[in-house]
């Protein structure tokens, strides 16, 4: 067995012990399999290296955990979406996924303790919805793309967001956070873009 | 991510949140094991006291710096 880590169109060698595999226009970028997987230094471990491999390629990482025969089979696999791979590769190209989580300071509390009434729980509500819409809509403009995930959280998204613009991206948060000191607004990146890189997620 | 330990325990949310739920599917084997799934969310449960020290702390992770 061997894992599937990365699809790109970059044709250039992965570092050992990684090996590239041809398919079609794609290429797919293999890993031994992991005798030593088990918990969150797992993850990471992977995190790190779809990383370096981002540094120098625009790809799509594979979800995690993704281990086929051999090489025959990842070609199979990978051409048999082809085309499809291809335009999300193209969405993504020269951009980076930055996550946020926003959230009222002290939200570990039951929520929504000082409403007295049905229709003061109402207004609190809204106003709840309001704060994350607000968030989200001023950061959606800096980014390519932008989709929520589920959470408990007043908002949970990933963004899309070109190379050049992180740094931007990164300032408008800060000003948020300023802005809106009852929040708590946590973003991390920049990393792969996970979220945008199937259908089915994005 | 390359940050400090403090930065990981933050962003493991996001960490599973995108290696296990996001990426291309590929049909193939997924051999994420019961084990490996358990030890994540024990991390997680450990991480909700480190989250709300965060919080209180107004700590941001540091982002951009990973490259």
């Amino acid at each position: 067995m061997i894992r599937l880590i990365a699809i790109t169109d970059d044709a250039s060698m992965p570092p050992a012990p990684l090996h590239a595999v041809g398919c079609g226009r794609l290429t797919a970028i293999c890993a031994p399999v992991d005798e030593h997987s088990g918990g969150a230094d797992s993850l990471w471990r992977h995190e790190e290296l779809v990383e370096s491999l981002m540094e120098t390629r625009d790809l799509l990482p594979v979800r995690f955990g993704t281990q086929l025969a051999d090489d025959e089979a990842v070609a199979q696999a990978v051409g048999a979406r082809g085309g499809q791979l291809a335009q999300r590769l193209e969405l993504v190209r020269g951009a980076v996924e930055l996550a946020l989580r926003v959230d009222e300071r002290g939200a570990a509390e039951p929520p929504l303790t000082g409403a007295a009434t049905g229709t003061e729980y109402m207004q609190l509500q809204a106003d709840r919805v309001r704060n994350g819409r607000m968030i989200h809509d001023e950061l959606a403009a800096l980014a390519r793309e932008t989709t929520m995930l589920p959470g408990p959280e007043l908002l949970r998204a990933a963004y899309l967001v070109e190379r050049s613009n992180v740094d931007a991206f990164v300032a408008r948060v800060r000003k948020l956070q300023e802005a809106n000191p009852e929040l708590v607004l946590i973003c991390t990146g920049p990393w792969p873009p996970y979220s945008f890189a199937d259908e089915e997620r994005a | 991510m390359s940050t400090a330990v403090a930065d990981r325990e933050v962003a493991l949310v996001d960490l599973v949140d995108r290696l296990l739920g996001g990426g291309v599917v590929i049909a193939g084997d997924i051999t994420l094991s019961v084990a490996d799934v358990d030890l994540v969310y024990v991390s997680l449960r450990a991480l909700i006291s480190s989250v709300a020290t965060a919080q209180e702390k107004q700590l941001l992770p540091r982002m951009g710096e990973a490259w």
